[in-house]
Parts: C-alpha cells; structure tokens; sequence
C-alpha cells in the first residue's frame, strides 16, 4: 500500500482530537497496514503497554504439573492416569516421606535385635494398608461425590490408586529390606501380608467404609502377629518359621477370597452414599 | 526500528503451537493501536486494559480458530470490540445476549463508506446526528451484528435497524 | 419426553424423612427449587444426581432407572452435577481440576479434552485464574471452578444445588445469563435460597419443606399466593404476620390483611414467606438482619 496516514494526523487520532469521520477511514486504514500501525505504537504509553503484557504473561502461563504427575509421565504413565493419581491423598510427596521414615526405623530396629526384625515384617504390611485407605473413598477424595456422578467407574478408579499405592509402597519396602541384616527368604516375609490386607481392604471396603475397613484388619493384623509370638515364646517353634510359615499360608487365602468378594461386589462401588 | 520479518499470520500460526514469544510480538504489534481505538469508544481506561488483556488472552487461546480469511488485524478487532460489548453490557445490567455470532454482512457500497476518504464523505458522516453516527460506527466500522451494536448502544434492534437505514439514507443524499 | 420423573420418592435419615412422598417431573428449562435448610432439597439433588438412592418410590432420568448399573451409566453420561459443598483438590489448579473432572468424564484424547476445559472456563469467565492454585482462590471463584466442571461434556441434565451462594451481585449476574442461555435446550435443576435467583431465572418454581413440595408453578403464580396478603401501614401492624419497616420508613406487612389496608403487589419472596410459615420468616429475618448489620430496621414478628 503506498497510501499512509499524516503523522500529525495519526497523533490527533491518539488524543482522540479528530472527528468520527476521519477517525473511522484512520482506523479502517489501521487494520491492513502495519507501517501505520508501527508508527501509532510509538505513541502509545509503553509503560502501561509493559504492564499490561506481564498481567497478561502470567495469565497464559501453563504451569508445569506437580512433582508427583512428572514422576509419572517420565515413567510412561498415559497423562489422563497421571492426573488421576495426582490426586491421590497418599502419592503425595510428605505421605511418601513418612513411609520412608517408617521404613527407615524398622531397618535400624531389625539391625539392633531379631524383635526388631520381626517389627520390621509386622509394620511393612500396614503401610500400603493406610495408604489405600486415604486413597479415595467418601471422607478422604474431596471430590468423591463428583467422581461418582461421573461416567467413569469408581471401582476402575479405586483399582488404579490401589495399584498405584501398593506399588509404590511395595517398591519402597523392598528397597529398604534389602538393607535388613538377612539376607535370605526372610526378608520379603512382608510380601504376601503385604498383598492380602490391602486386598481384604479392598473387598470389606464395598460393605464398610474403607478408614474402617483399613482400622480393623490393622487391629486383626497386629494382634494376630501378638498372638504367634506369644505362641512362639510358649513353645518350640520360633517366631521366623510361624511367619515364613503358618502366616503366608493364611494370608494366600486371605488374598484369594478377597479377590473372589471384590469382584463379586463391584457393583456396590457406583451405587453412591449410604449416608 | 525492528525489522518486520514474519508476517502476523505466521505469527498468529505459532500462537496456536503454544509460542509465547510469538504472542508478544502481536502484542507489541496490535496492543497499541487496539487501545487507542477501543479508547475512542470507552472512556474508562481501567476498562480499556481489561478488554486489551482479555483480547489477547482470547488470542492465545484461540489463535487455532483463526481461519486466515481476512487480516489479523480485522480479526483480533472483531475479539476486542466483542469483549468490550460484554463489559459495558455487565456494567449496565442489561438482559444476556444470546448466542448469535453470524457476523454482519457488510456490503461493498458500505465498505466504500469507511474504507477510503473522499469526496465530502468526511463532513457528511460529520453531518449526521450523534444518534445516527454510533449507529454508523457500531454496525460499518466496528462490526457488530444489529443485536451487538443494539447491547453496545443500550437500545432495542429495531431502532438500531431503523436508524442505520436513515443514516444510509442521509449519507447517500449528500453524496449524490 | 420428560428428562426427570420422579413419584412418591421417600428417603430416611434415621428418623427424619428427607424426601416424604416427593412426586415431580421435570422436562427443558430451568427448575428452581426453593426451601429453607433441611428442607429436602439437597436430598432430592443427590437423588437425581445418581449419588444417592430412594428408600422407596421410583425415578427415571431420561427414561432410564438409575438403580439399575448400565442405566446408572447412561444417565451419567448426560449428568452435570455441582454439589452443594464441592471439594476440591486443592493443590490443582482450576485448570488441572476441571481437567481431572474431565478424564473422570470419560475425556481420554488431551487435545480435545483441554479445548473443552477452555470451552467451560470461558463460558464462566475464568480465564484469568483458571492457572491459579485453587487454594489461592476466593470463595466466588471456586463456586465458578465447580460450575465449570458441571459444565463439561455439555450434559443434558444439569443439577445444580446453591450454585450462586457466595457469589457477589456481577457474578451472580453472569451466572444468570450462563444459565438463561444453556436452559433453552437442557434441563436445569437448581437449588436456591434466593429467591430473586427463582424470579430471574427459572420459570418453574417448586417449594419444598420438610421434604415435601408445598407449591409448583411459575414465579408468577408463586406471587399471586400473596395477592392480597401484603400491605403498607405507617406503624408495625400487630396482626401481620411478619411485619417490617423499608428503606422509605413506611412499614410492609405480610399475613390477612385488616379491612381497608394499603394492599400493595407481592413478590415472589411475600409468595414464598407466606407459604411457608414461621421457618421461612425466622429464615428471612435472619438473612435480612445480616444483610443490613446494625440497621435496627427489622421488627419481625411470627406466630
């Protein structure tokens, strides 16, 4: 175009000290031509312009997802499971460090004596019990009632935190029994406990709540673990043979009917609140 | 001064991939001259900033919208003036606007009207009534569907109709 | 073809009866369910919102029975709920919340998923926020952070309970007019205590207390209840049943009006006070005494 506004002109325009007419041919000009419009840009109050362009760079900008969600996508996990799990109470950095602490003075106790070491086995099984807990479930996902008037399956969801939960704590129990002082079988003792109660956690959760479900079957696993090493102490089977033995054989079974009762029920997991 | 050396288009293209940089050299390129026009037809400054920001985040977001018939410009204005309506309509408590975004079918005879200066055009559009001239600027130089300019100008569509076809009437006359 | 039909539903909680004998049906357009707290509404909100089941009675959403599992899932399908006291989580941003509403919503594709979170964050006006951390947001602001995800996927059936609590006078407004323009193709049901939301907004008005429906209209008959019943005196009348001075110093009474009174037009608010009775006024007093703190202007009275 070889057409151009005055200049004078142009800052008439900006000090809206020109008539509509001349206004309206300055602005039909203004929205094809660039050289005009660079030249009004240096009228225009360039602080106020730098202010604007900062409120508007903070509006736009898409932050990155939390430390949790980018573990997750670096380890190949799908970005809508990612989210999903994101929001699960206990895969929060501070839950993980408290198992990591957990585990931490179980180890130092099962270097100090053998009482220590089976402390060790009876605590690893009831940390991914609490933390399927405080996965979801109507007191602790905040957004459990949404979730539920959604199309997605709340016993899908339930599983993929389950899972996720078990692994993670798994995987950090076996880290840290690599450091216990035995260096045989015994030392994944925790496993199939491990496996069973959150399991059974799982399956008693479609009946009762699962803060009460989780509640009970620590209370049942504790005093089951006192009861053997007080049957220990009475006889002569040690404390070791009862838990690499009699225990893992009752948990497997544990874990099978609780498989059997939570698929068998899974419908109760859409049905909504009781309350 | 900065050489020019990507066109807004391919800009605009980059906006729609997530560049931010890209949004800042519209802004740098747009922002001013939307100002000074949207501060023409609203003198609440606080307002004007608002509608600015509002522009380009609706920029940032839509760019992908963005069909490439017609300039940037042109379309970044057709946002703006959009958002201005909104916040003078929220202002004023006026009834909701429905959804009806079938832009205004500008003639050519129209675009003639604003597009290039000549004759006494000037001192005719001069001429008309305040009443007439916002009708004038709502509809032909700014865009806007009737039931727009009738939510911008505070009046029904029907007077917006019947004022538009008196200045049309007027403006042809004195042409003549 | 009604969207919601609901007959003789009955809900127990212990010994109250949240929902005693409630019939309804609801088909396009806006709802508006009006009653003071306890009054069974967020009760029959859960119910349609398939987050609750009937003790007794029978409930369809578009012809399907939600006790049913694929119905339940049909249903859903088609649902926006926003409940009353929506939790959030809260380290999400609103982006990140609607968005993990959005996979819970069946969304999978991220592309298509983000443009339909974009789509409800414009549609309620949070662009700006929407990459704040929720617990950065006001309470208004979080109202319209659950809004929005009742709002994905375009439901046809959009349950709604106090969704304009805590909004200030132009949010309000804006949800108005979000509302006015969805409840032209889909079914709306929403929970209110105000009822100028009811007087703007819906044109069908139930009133429920003690978890029945005590009246079912348009705003318009809801104000005819108190034809006749509403009048203007110089003092506070003894025998109004609710009787208070306005902003003009005259006094606007509520209740049988004595022979030869001022008789002025009702609203819909003398409507719903007269209705309901002593709750609603205490209800009212309450409200309108916290609405002008420390104007002595209020001299209730209720039989």
């Amino acid at each position: 175009m070889s057409w151009h506004v005055e200049p004078e002109m142009l800052e008439a325009y900006a000090h809206t000290a020109i008539d509509d007419a001349h206004a309206y041919s300055i602005e039909a000009h203004l929205v094809s031509c660039g050289e005009c419009r660079a030249q009004i840009a240096t009228l225009g109050d360039q602080k106020e312009l730098e202010t604007l362009w900062t409120e508007i760079n903070g509006a736009i900008t898409v932050p990155t997802p939390g430390i949790i969600e980018r573990g997750l996508l670096r380890l190949g996990v799908k970005d809508h499971v990612a989210r999903l799990l994101a929001a699960t109470p206990s895969l929060s950095v501070s839950w993980l460090g408290g198992l990591i602490l957990a585990l931490g003075f179980a180890v130092t106790a099962a270097h100090l004596s053998s009482r220590g070491f089976l402390m060790f086995v009876v605590l690893a099984p009831l940390l991914p019990l609490a933390g399927v807990a405080v996965a979801y479930g109507p007191r602790v996902d905040p957004t459990y009632e949404i979730g539920l008037a959604a199309p997605l399956s709340s016993f899908h969801l339930l599983l993929v935190r389950a899972s996720a939960v078990l692994t993670t704590s798994g995987g950090l129990a076996f880290v840290a029994s690599l450091a216990l002082p035995q260096k045989d079988w015994a030392m994944v003792t925790w496993l199939i406990p491990s496996l069973g109660l959150t399991l059974a956690s799982l399956a008693l959760t479609s009946v009762i709540s699962p803060l009460r479900a989780a509640t009970g079957l620590a209370f049942v696993w504790v005093s089951g673990s006192a009861l053997a090493l007080y049957y220990a102490a009475n006889t002569a089977a040690t404390a070791e043979d009862l838990f690499g033995g009699i225990v893992q054989l009752v948990m497997v079974l544990v874990t099978v009917a609780s498989v059997a009762l939570l698929f068998g029920r899974r419908g109760s997991f859409e049905r909504g609140v009781r309350h | 001064m900065m050489t020019e050396t990507r066109t807004d288009r391919s800009l605009l293209l980059a906006v729609g991939e997530g560049d931010r940089s890209a949004l800042h050299e519209l802004y740098n390129r747009h922002a001013p001259w939307l100002m000074f026009r949207l501060r023409r037809r609203c003198s609440d400054t606080g307002m004007v900033e608002e509608v600015v920001q509002d522009t380009f985040i609706a920029v940032w977001r839509k760019a992908d919208t963005y069909t490439g018939a017609g300039e940037v410009g042109a379309w970044m204005w057709g946002i703006a003036i959009r958002r201005l309506v909104d916040h003078l309509r929220r202002t004023r408590n006026l009834e909701p606007l429905r959804e009806d975004r079938s832009a205004t079918v500008v003639s050519a005879e129209d675009q003639v009207l604003v597009g290039v200066e000549f004759g006494d055009l000037a001192g005719a559009i001069d001429r008309l009534s305040p009443e007439l001239r916002a009708v004038v600027q709502a509809t032909l130089v700014d865009g806007l569907t009737m039931k727009e300019a009738s939510q911008l100008l505070g009046i029904p569509t029907g007077t917006v109709k019947t004022r538009m076809m008196r200045a049309r009437a007027r403006l042809r006359e004195e042409l003549a | 073809m009604n969207s919601v039909r609901i007959e003789d539903a009955v809900k127990r909680f212990g010994s109250t009866r949240a929902l005693d004998g409630v019939s309804l049906e609801a088909s396009e357009g806006i709802t508006g369910l009006l009653g003071p707290n306890g009054a069974g509404k967020t009760t029959l909100l859960k119910v349609l919102a398939t987050v609750m089941s009937l003790d007794s009675g029978s409930i369809e959403i578009f012809g399907r029975d939600p006790s049913r599992h694929r119905h339940r899932l049909d249903i859903r399908r088609r649902l926006g709920y926003m409940p009353q006291e929506p939790g959030f989580h809260r380290s999400f941003t609103a982006f990140e919340f609607i968005d993990y509403v959005a996979i819970l919503k069946e969304m999978t594709d991220r592309k298509a998923r983000h443009a339909e979170v974009d789509r409800v964050i414009a549609l309620t006006g949070l662009e700006k926020v929407a990459h704040k951390k929720i617990k950065a947001l006001s309470g208004g602001m979080r109202r319209r952070v659950a809004l929005s995800q009742a709002l994905l996927g375009d439901p046809r059936l959009l349950i709604l309970d106090e969704p304009t609590a805590g909004l200030d006078p132009e949010q309000r407004l804006r949800f108005r007019e979000v509302m006015s323009r969805l409840g032209e193709e889909r079914s709306i049901l929403l929970s209110t205590h105000q009822t100028e939301d009811v007087a703007a907004l819906c044109p069908r008005v139930i009133v429920m207390n003690h978890g029945k429906m005590l009246f079912e209209g348009t705003p318009k008959d809801l104000r005819e209840v108190a034809r006749g019943s509403v009048w203007f005196s110089e003092a506070r009348a003894p025998e109004a049943r609710l009787s208070w001075r306005t902003g003009e110093g005259v006094h606007r009474n509520i209740g049988t009006a004595p022979p030869g009174a001022n008789l002025v037009d009702p609203s819909v608010e003398d409507g719903y006070l007269l209705l309901l009775g002593d709750e609603a006024f205490i209800e009212a007093a309450w409200r309108r005494s916290r609405q002008c703190a420390g104007r002595p202007w209020f001299t209730g009275r209720y039989r």
